[in-house]
């Protein structure tokens, strides 16, 4: 009896001395829970005031209008955090300590109540917003907030940066906090402090690191810091430098494949067949505009999170129709101008006007093609130079057609016909190669890269019209001077021109480099007037 | 000669009269403008077998030497500052601007600097034996290069919208309707010249020469002719005729733009000699007039579908009547004395190979 009485008393007393004491958070979650403003305005000056970061998880989920209350949530009066992840789906996560991942059964979005914050409450947390922000689950608002403070805070803000890069294990994350960390050193009194800050923001490198450096030497005193930050400025913009010319060349190199790919429909069918064809640059459109429309049926008929295979769906699409329409063009109007490249000229001309004016009427003058997520985004080989994925993927695409190609035409029993026929037509149809019909498959396949390149295409340009004129007098120039005998003239001819024309680029602007293209290849004609590789066989006049 | 009594007597005498109005006299002049740069390819083309895919360049060089100097006498005889070069805050002429400022300057300077770029590319093209093809794809891309210097406007050319806004040519006021007519007979008498004086040239030696190097320009080299030397003649006097269809052809319209000059242009000038009949100086003519006047129906009667018309026209010519209209018409009317009418359509349908 004695003893249970003063257990009792003492368990009254301690749920008393847990209510009140150390359960301050519970009661500001009931506050928050209850979703009064008053109230809601109450618990969050609490949370400010106490200053502890495990409450700044439920402080930015409440900027960003993420927190809620769900019924069947039990511990933390019931406050959840929701997020869209990725995929648009909607999670749940813990808010008090923040970030796990809730899993609730039968889960509807409507059982969740937003608690709001009131407008005059926002004034009270924004001068701490990046503070708190410091402690944000998004990588790319804690980089943000730390380049704030770094901006406009002060010494005493290095104390509190340095505790939160201690625990952080994201590389970038790690990076924008030493940035930050050295920006505001440079406030610090010490000179040999800011000379360590001015290295340690050297060897970042990052895109600010030039303007923050220069600013500083504004109001710099100290000579030899001075002197240290002329140093850094130096190396800092040759090594731009550096990664310009390398990113130009990428450049260079990415739309030199975009050449060898047309370059290479051309060739095929003018060495083969003696035309030209204007029109070649339509049959590109024809398998961007392809591109396009098989986006438009994923859109419309297929779920959402297959989208991205629209791209796969429409390789072989592109080809297949551009092809067909090459054989259409073929089968009307080319097969009678076998070897009169002139005549041929001029006619596929008169096709490429009546393909470009149908597309307007079709399609009008402005589509857009968006490109699937994986070619979004690039390779990040330093802070100054990244490759996009996209690039990437249209010179992968290059020389796998290339390797193609070339096995086709050496390997296969087709490649050896195709190679007969070039070489002496009526000897390859007196040995009883059908040349009508291998006429028909080269154009097939001359037309389906240049569709290929097309879909390729669409990742880095806009699909109008008229995107074919804008490659078809580059794409002629490459096979002029790479000659029609072997694969190899094109290939390197394309990617000298794509080379050259981003060289010139920096130094003057792109038309005046296509005029001294075009000067160049005058004069590579003069010492090889057919070409690199011209075709072998007996030429008659 | 019936054409040159139409085109110099009857026609301005019509206008005189008030029988046709003066737009259509300004239409035929610049018709007439049209075919005089016809007359020059199919010089080039037609007679010498060089297909040459820059003739709308050096017809806008020429085009553009007029304009410049009307540009800079815009308001009488003063040379003052033209209104772009204003806008963009150009108070001083450029050097290249100055020489333009003298008739007879702008004269000769239009038909020699055409004539020089023509000698330069033709010099090196021929000389290393570049033919044919890829030839004809030089003359494109420079056309190409040419038409996007002429757009910038750094190059102080007026950029995209040309040269514009003028209206007095050596004091004369270029919308007066007597200036018109004076202009259409300018440009005739001009055609009419360069049509004789081509006559002369084309039965002449030189001529057989230009012929034979189409037929096959290995022989006539090895029968000791310079062929280079031949095609760099033709080949700069096509630029200078297309010059000078220029300088006549922008004081009747007012306007010069690069799209003038673009290749485009260029390819459809092609066009008419190939609708017409390359090969005769008449079919150039009449491809040139015949082309342009189906341009002014169809882009009235048909508007938007003139790219269309224009394909169409170009693959039928290629396929369908090779020689041209003229060849077309060289054995028709049937007429009766001559075989029966079955044999006349028999060859006809043979010519076009529409069976």
């Amino acid at each position: 009896m004695h003893t249970l009485r003063i257990k009792l008393f003492l368990g009254l007393l301690l749920a008393g001395l847990t209510c009140f004491g150390a359960n301050d958070s519970g009661r500001i979650f009931r506050k928050l829970a209850g979703n009064h403003p008053d109230s809601v305005a109450s618990a969050i000056e609490n949370m400010v005031n106490d200053g502890s970061p495990e409450y700044y998880y439920i402080l930015n989920a409440l900027l960003e209008s993420s927190l809620y209350t769900h019924p069947r949530i039990v511990e933390n009066a019931g406050l959840v955090t929701a997020l869209l992840d990725k995929n648009q789906q909607l999670k749940l996560y813990s808010c008090f300590p923040g970030g796990k991942e809730l899993h609730i059964a039968s889960f509807i979005a409507s059982d969740l109540t937003e608690i709001k914050i009131p407008r005059k409450t926002r004034n009270l947390i924004q001068p701490v917003a990046a503070k708190i922000q410091l402690y944000h689950w998004n990588p790319e608002k804690k980089k943000l907030a730390m380049k704030s403070i770094a901006a406009s805070g002060t010494i005493d803000d290095l104390a509190l940066l340095q505790k939160v890069l201690a625990n952080e294990t994201d590389p970038n994350v790690i990076k924008a906090g030493t940035d930050a960390i050295n920006q505001l050193s440079l406030l610090l009194p010490d000179a040999a402090d800011r000379i360590k800050a001015i290295d340690g923001l050297q060897e970042n490198n990052s895109p600010d690191a030039l303007s923050i450096l220069s600013a500083h030497a504004q109001i710099e005193q100290d000579p030899t810091v001075l002197k240290h930050i002329q140093q850094a400025v130096d190396s800092i913009e040759s090594s731009n430098r550096r990664t310009e010319i390398a990113q130009n060349l990428f450049t260079g190199l990415s739309l030199g494949s975009v050449l060898i790919l047309m370059a290479l429909g051309l060739a095929i069918i003018y060495g083969l067949m003696g035309i030209i064809n204007m029109a070649h640059g339509e049959f590109m459109m024809i398998g961007a505009y392809t591109t396009f429309i098989v986006q438009g049926i994923f859109i419309d008929l297929v779920p959402p999170a297959f989208f991205n295979y629209y791209f796969w769906v429409a390789m072989p699409c592109s080809f297949v129709i551009a092809g067909l329409f090459g054989i259409l063009i073929e089968t009307l109007i080319i097969r009678h101008l076998y070897n009169k490249p002139l005549e041929s000229l001029l006619a596929t001309w008169g096709v490429s006007l009546i393909l470009i004016q149908l597309a307007r009427t079709i399609f009008g003058d402005l589509t857009a093609v968006k490109a699937p997520s994986f070619a979004t985004g690039g390779l990040e080989l330093s802070s100054q130079l990244t490759l996009p994925y996209n690039r990437l993927f249209i010179m992968g695409l290059t020389i796998a057609v290339i390797i193609i190609i070339q096995l086709l035409l050496s390997k296969t029993t087709l490649g050896l016909k195709i190679r007969a026929v070039t070489q002496n037509r009526n000897m390859s149809a007196c040995l009883g190669v059908p040349t009508g019909r291998i006429n028909r498959y080269a154009f097939f396949l001359g037309t389906g890269i240049a569709g290929l390149a097309g879909w390729a295409i669409t990742l880095v340009g806009n699909v109008v019209p008229n995107m074919g004129q804008t490659f078809i007098v580059d794409s002629f120039l490459v096979v002029v001077t790479g000659g029609v005998g072997k694969l190899l003239g094109t290939v390197f001819s394309g990617l000298g021109m794509g080379f050259l024309t981003k060289i010139f680029e920096p130094f003057f602007q792109a038309v005046y480099g296509k005029v001294i293209i075009l000067i160049l290849v005058i004069l590579f004609l003069q010492v090889k007037p057919t070409g690199l590789f011209p075709a072998k066989g007996r030429s008659e006049d | 000669m019936t054409a040159a009594i139409i085109l110099l007597i009857l026609i301005p005498l019509g206008n005189k009269n008030g029988y046709i109005d003066n737009v259509t006299i300004n239409l035929w002049g610049r018709y007439l403008a049209f075919a005089i740069v016809a007359i020059g390819i199919d010089l080039v083309w037609g007679f010498t077998g060089v297909l040459s895919l820059c003739q709308a360049l050096f017809f806008g060089l020429g085009g553009y030497a007029i304009a410049m100097h009307m540009s800079l006498h815009k308001s009488g005889s003063p040379a003052t500052l033209p209104d772009f070069m204003a806008w963009n805050g150009i108070t001083e002429l450029p050097l290249f601007w100055q020489p333009f400022q003298s008739f007879p300057a702008t004269l000769l300077l239009g038909l020699i600097i055409p004539g020089i770029a023509a000698f330069i590319l033709a010099y090196f093209a021929f000389r290393s034996r570049i033919k044919g093809v890829y030839f004809a794809i030089i003359t494109q891309a420079l056309a190409f290069a040419a038409y996007l210097l002429f757009l910038r406007n750094e190059t102080m050319l007026g950029g995209t919208n040309g040269l514009t806004d003028f209206k007095v040519l050596l004091g004369l006021n270029l919308s007066d309707s007597d200036v018109k007519l004076g202009l259409y007979m300018l440009t005739a008498a001009t055609m009419l010249a360069v049509y004789i004086g081509s006559r002369k040239l084309v039965h002449s030696k030189l001529g057989k020469v230009l012929v034979a190097i189409r037929d096959s320009e290995h022989r006539v080299r090895y029968t000791g002719y310079s062929a280079t030397a031949f095609k760099v003649f033709i080949f700069v006097a096509a630029a200078v005729i297309a010059a000078l269809g220029g300088m006549l052809y922008v004081p009747q319209t007012g306007i010069i733009t690069p799209g003038r000059m673009d290749v485009q242009a260029s390819i459809e000038m092609i066009v008419w000699v190939a609708v017409g009949g390359r090969g005769t100086l008449a079919g150039a003519i009449l491809g040139a007039l015949g082309v342009n006047m189906l341009y002014s129906y169809a882009t009235s009667a048909f508007p938007g579908s003139w790219l269309y018309i224009l394909g169409i026209l170009f693959i039928a010519v290629v396929l369908l009547i090779p020689k041209g209209l003229v060849g077309l018409f060289a054995n028709f009317p049937p007429s009766i004395e001559k075989e029966k009418w079955s044999v006349q359509i028999a060859q006809l349908a043979r010519y076009t190979k529409l069976f």
